[in-house]
């Protein structure tokens, strides 16, 4: 039963999106949301590892950002040339409305969670 | 300062793999954090980070498309697949892995092996021209090759034969300075025994291409009176320096000094093994012996001119024998030169074939592999090999069940049959890949033993050129050839059918698992037949009754410094308590010590008979005591007759040979010396390996040389020896005394066998372990299908033994089946080794009753726990899932 089990997942994952947010993915989604006009795969990188004082590398970053704007979540659009990138344009990410829809939807999760978590119950 | 850009090669190295509309915002984002970095923490910090940053692209979304990636994620996928197939059976799957890692790692251990045993004498840069001269006579009475040749040949094949280049002649075993002396340069005292000294040529070094660390080939041994030593020698008694014109002493002979002509640095791989080669320019070892055509005693090698024909040359050669050595022969009687021209010819023997050809075939007395032995390895490495196939052939069908709905669920969403095969194709290789890694760690792990075992020094070739791809293509091949048929008949299964949940119980391929288990058992068999007979031949060797005893003789050497003194160290000795006899010989029934082959007649008929070939061997008075022979007629050498001088003592071989029926009194001679009249007989003794027959062999009188045999009194032979080198050191204060022992020695004779023996035991154990794998997990699985069965059976009130027969009589069944087919191939195996010697122990039919045991009961043993287990099994607990 199992092995049969395994062949339907195959089949419906590329049919279907995906469309769950892992942790990582959600930081990323909300540091696009903080950056505004600003969020670029770099930048990104530098913001994270500066808030959550944990490495990241530049490539990890740009990957979960490729496939947040696979979901749906972001779209992005190439910036203008400047001197200290050799001439070369960025890539900057922008929150669509299911993006934001999904981090409330995670967020509503998580305060419901919460106050159900007795010890803080009583704040 | 340096000038502040990103690393060009990482740039490069991103231009290159990246996705084209990636590369843009990539290389901006890296080097606009470069720039930042370079400021904030210096240029070295940012390159690095540059690099790590771009190393960590190398993600599946940034790559540039391929068709390699195409193909790889398909691959991956495959491969995926199989591990979870992996994962999901684990017994299953380390048994298949083990036995893989199993017959891969005795693959390599063999490999590595045959691969050493073959390299020999392949550098030459003229390897095709190369030769050495083999005498063969092929007549009806008599047929026999030899290697050694006459004195004057070098001459004549230089002046005689255009198409040969150069010759020279070599001298590798015990005779006058060549096999082992004291040795010490020139200005020290201290002599020390030393072993690996030969006579050569001056043209060998070039012929054979040996490279000169110091002088050079051309010159090195072109002076009378000059040697050549071993880079290893060299660097020992000359360290950091160059010898070349020093002199050195042998066996204290002071006025016969030698002086050093160069250093050899010759490579491992070379049937040519010396320390020390002398020269021999100019050596003539007695009067009239470089003329004679009489005694055989030079290894001869010659190098062709390029683009000669060897059967030509080998023609040409016939010459000399019609010529110089018929002439010989008919001075001595017409009759020896007709049988000579009829049946007698050289041979021309590559170089490369000196090695692996017994030294038993030839009798040179060199160093040597064999090739049926390389054989042996090579099929028992193939056979362990194929076992573990049909492990992995056997299981993998028998679990086809398992996998029958996997298959139909792929079919019925659209895979061709080719993809499933390609699937479990993966899935053989993927387990051979995890195989091999463990094989590698045995290998390295184990690789010391093996090294005693086979008494070499090989090593994983880790960095050779060919090791890994090697490897990979094995790998393939296994995998291929144990996946191909589960990929065919797993694939084969019908969707409707496999789904419907009518079909198989994987029932059709069992005919052919047992025929795969009769092949695994067959072949376990034969290997436990081959080991306890290698086994007992060798038990044969050891303990025959030799005609003479080699318990208790210590073998001292080094007393010929002595010269006239020599004779009174022994008295001294002898008068010892802890000695009983003592004796001056260098001739000991012992391989490769030193031998003297001479013609003989019965005196009167030297023009009228063919002569007698035999062993000349000067002995003392008290020889035959220390060596515990036994006359079986007249009387031994004695200093109250002064005839006994030109007195001989024969073996029964010879008097057989001349057909004496009462030798005592009769007359011989050869061809150098008075005649010999005949006082005794002494009991036919082994004095070389039982791979022969016994030949004839006389003693006289005139023992000196190196040797001096001790037969200890007792059994205390640590207080003996101490007694005896209390007495040495009287003698030879400036000289160690060495010893040994001459059971050791004799043992040391038969390492080959002890060898082949051991090793047929290491791998007819593995071979045991693999069957048994598959056994084993062969029982689980059909335990494991009819536990339905079985839980009925019990609870309708079937005994535990019932259940036991039950499940365990067709496993026997075809163990019994094997022992058929095993016991003929063993016999017939074994028989033919068996037939390379002489003496030796006959094949008995307790030997396969031994064999088939040991097959039953590893068999039995193995299935027998999971058949107990299924029959003291609770039958409600099986059957309550129902």
């Amino acid at each position: 039963m199992e092995i049969k089990h395994r062949i339907l997942v195959l089949q419906f994952s590329s049919i279907m999106k995906e469309t769950r947010l892992g942790e990582f993915e959600e930081v990323i989604l909300l540091l696009v949301g903080i950056l505004t006009d600003q969020a670029y795969a770099m930048k990104l990188a530098e913001e994270f590892e500066q808030q959550s004082g944990r490495s990241v590398s530049i490539g990890a970053v740009h990957s979960t950002l490729e496939r947040l704007r696979e979901k749906g979540f972001l779209t992005s659009e190439m910036g203008q040339p400047t001197a200290e990138r050799g001439g070369r344009r960025k890539r900057l990410y922008r929150i669509t409305a299911e993006g934001q829809q999904a981090l409330s939807a995670s967020r509503d999760l998580r305060m419901n969670l919460w106050s159900q978590f007795p010890a803080f119950s009583g704040q | 300062m340096s000038k502040v850009s990103p690393p060009k090669y990482a740039e490069k190295l991103l231009e290159w793999v990246l996705h084209d509309e990636l590369a843009e915002e990539v290389l901006g984002d890296l080097e606009e954090q470069f720039y930042a970095h370079a400021d904030r923490k210096g240029l070295r910090r940012a390159k690095r980070n540059y690099w790590y940053q771009t190393w960590n692209y190398l993600r599946p979304f940034a790559l540039k498309p391929t068709k390699l990636t195409n193909h790889f994620s398909m691959y991956r996928h495959y491969f995926k697949l199989s591990w979870r197939a992996l994962k999901r059976q684990r017994l299953y799957s380390s048994i298949k892995i083990g036995g893989f890692a199993l017959g891969i790692a005795a693959t390599i251990f063999i490999a590595l092996f045959i691969q050493e045993e073959v390299s020999y004498d392949q550098h030459y840069k003229d390897q095709d021209r190369i030769f050495r001269m083999i005498n063969v006579v092929d007549a009806p009475d008599e047929k026999s090759k030899w290697s050694h040749l006459q004195a004057p040949i070098k001459a004549v094949l230089d002046s005689d034969i255009p198409q040969i280049e150069q010759s020279a002649r070599f001298i590798a075993f015990n005779w006058y300075n060549a096999g082992d002396n004291q040795f010490r340069p020139q200005g020290t005292t201290q002599s020390v025994y030393e072993k690996g000294f030969a006579y050569a040529d001056p043209e060998l070094l070039e012929i054979l291409e040996v490279p000169f660390i110091y002088g050079n080939a051309t010159t090195a041994l072109a002076q009378p009176n000059s040697i050549v030593l071993s880079k290893e020698k060299a660097d020992s008694y000359f360290p950091n320096q160059d010898p070349v014109g020093l002199q050195v002493i042998l066996n204290e002979e002071e006025d016969n000094a030698y002086t050093i002509g160069g250093v050899m640095d010759i490579v491992a791989n070379t049937h040519l093994q010396a320390d020390f080669l002398l020269t021999l320019k100019g050596k003539e070892f007695w009067p009239g012996e470089q003329t004679s055509w009489d005694s055989w005693n030079y290894s001869t090698y010659v190098k062709l001119v390029p683009g000669a024909d060897r059967q030509q040359v080998e023609q040409n050669l016939l010459a000399i024998r019609d010529t110089h050595m018929a002439a010989t022969l008919s001075d001595n009687g017409g009759e020896s030169a007709f049988d000579l021209q009829a049946h007698f010819r050289f041979l021309l023997q590559p170089v490369n074939e000196i090695y692996l050809t017994p030294a038993e075939e030839l009798h040179d007395s060199l160093l040597h592999g064999d090739r049926k032995t390389v054989w042996l390895f090579g099929c028992v490495a193939l056979f362990i090999l194929l076992l573990a196939c049909v492990n992995f052939i056997n299981l993998s069908t028998a679990k086809s069940a398992m996998r029958a709905k996997e298959v139909g669920m792929l079919k019925v969403v659209g895979s061709f049959r080719s993809d499933l095969i390609r699937q479990f194709l993966a899935e053989s290789v993927l387990f051979c890949v995890i195989a091999f890694g463990f094989a590698l760690a045995l290998v390295a792990l184990l690789m010391p033993y093996f090294n005693i075992l086979t008494g070499k020094t090989l090593e994983l070739p880790w960095l050779d050129f060919w090791f890994l791809p090697g490897f990979g293509v094995l790998i393939l091949l296994v995998g291929v050839i144990s996946g191909i048929y589960p990929a065919f008949y797993l694939s084969a299964f019908r969707p409707a059918e496999v789904l419907k949940g009518t079909v198989t119980k994987g029932k059709k391929s069992s005919r052919l698992r047992s025929g795969l288990v009769v092949f695994q058992f067959a072949t376990t068999i034969v290997l436990i037949i081959c080991t306890v007979i290698t086994y007992r031949q060798m038990d044969f060797i050891l303990n025959k009754k030799l005609g003479f005893e080699k318990d208790r003789v210590v073998l001292l050497y080094g007393s010929n410094t002595l010269e006239e003194g020599q004779q009174a160290l022994k008295d001294e000795l002898k008068r010892l308590s802890h000695v009983e006899q003592a004796t001056i010989s260098e001739f000991i029934p012992i391989t490769g010590a030193t031998r003297d082959q001479n013609g003989f007649w019965l005196a009167g008929r030297r023009e009228l008979d063919k002569s007698v070939g035999a062993q000349k061997w000067r002995v003392d008075e008290d020889y035959l005591q220390t060596m515990g022979m036994k006359l079986v007629q007249g009387r031994n050498f004695s200093e109250a007759f002064a005839s006994d001088s030109s007195a001989v003592i024969i073996n029964e071989a010879m008097a057989r040979e001349f057909g004496l029926d009462d030798p005592l009194g009769a007359k011989i001679v050869n061809s150098f010396e008075p005649a010999y009249h005949v006082i005794g007989v002494v009991e036919d003794f082994h004095f070389e390996s039982m791979k022969g027959e016994i030949r004839p062999l006389c003693l006289v009188l005139g023992g000196e040389g190196i040797l001096m045999p001790l037969r200890l009194a007792g059994s205390d032979v640590a207080s003996a020896m101490h007694a005896v080198e209390h007495v040495w050191d009287q003698f030879l204060p400036n000289q160690a005394i060495r010893y040994r022992f001459m059971d050791q020695e004799y043992a040391h004779m038969y390492d080959m066998v002890q060898r082949t023996s051991r090793v047929f035991t290491v791998f007819s154990v593995l071979a045991i372990i693999v069957a048994c794998l598959g056994l084993f997990a062969l029982s689980a699985f059909m335990v494991e299908q009819r536990s339905k069965e079985v839980s009925i059976r019990k609870v309708l009130g079937a005994s535990l033994m019932q259940i036991f027969g039950l499940l365990t009589f067709n496993f026997l069944r075809l163990v019994v089946l094997s022992l058929v087919v095993a016991i003929p191939l063993g016999w017939y195996l074994m028989r033919e080794w068996l037939d390379t010697f002489v003496y030796r122990v006959t094949i008995t039919w307790d030997v396969y009753v031994l064999a088939g045991l040991i097959a039953l009961a590893v068999a039995l043993i193995t299935i027998s726990g999971e058949s107990l287990k299924a029959g003291v099994d609770n039958p409600a607990k099986r059957l309550r899932s129902e």
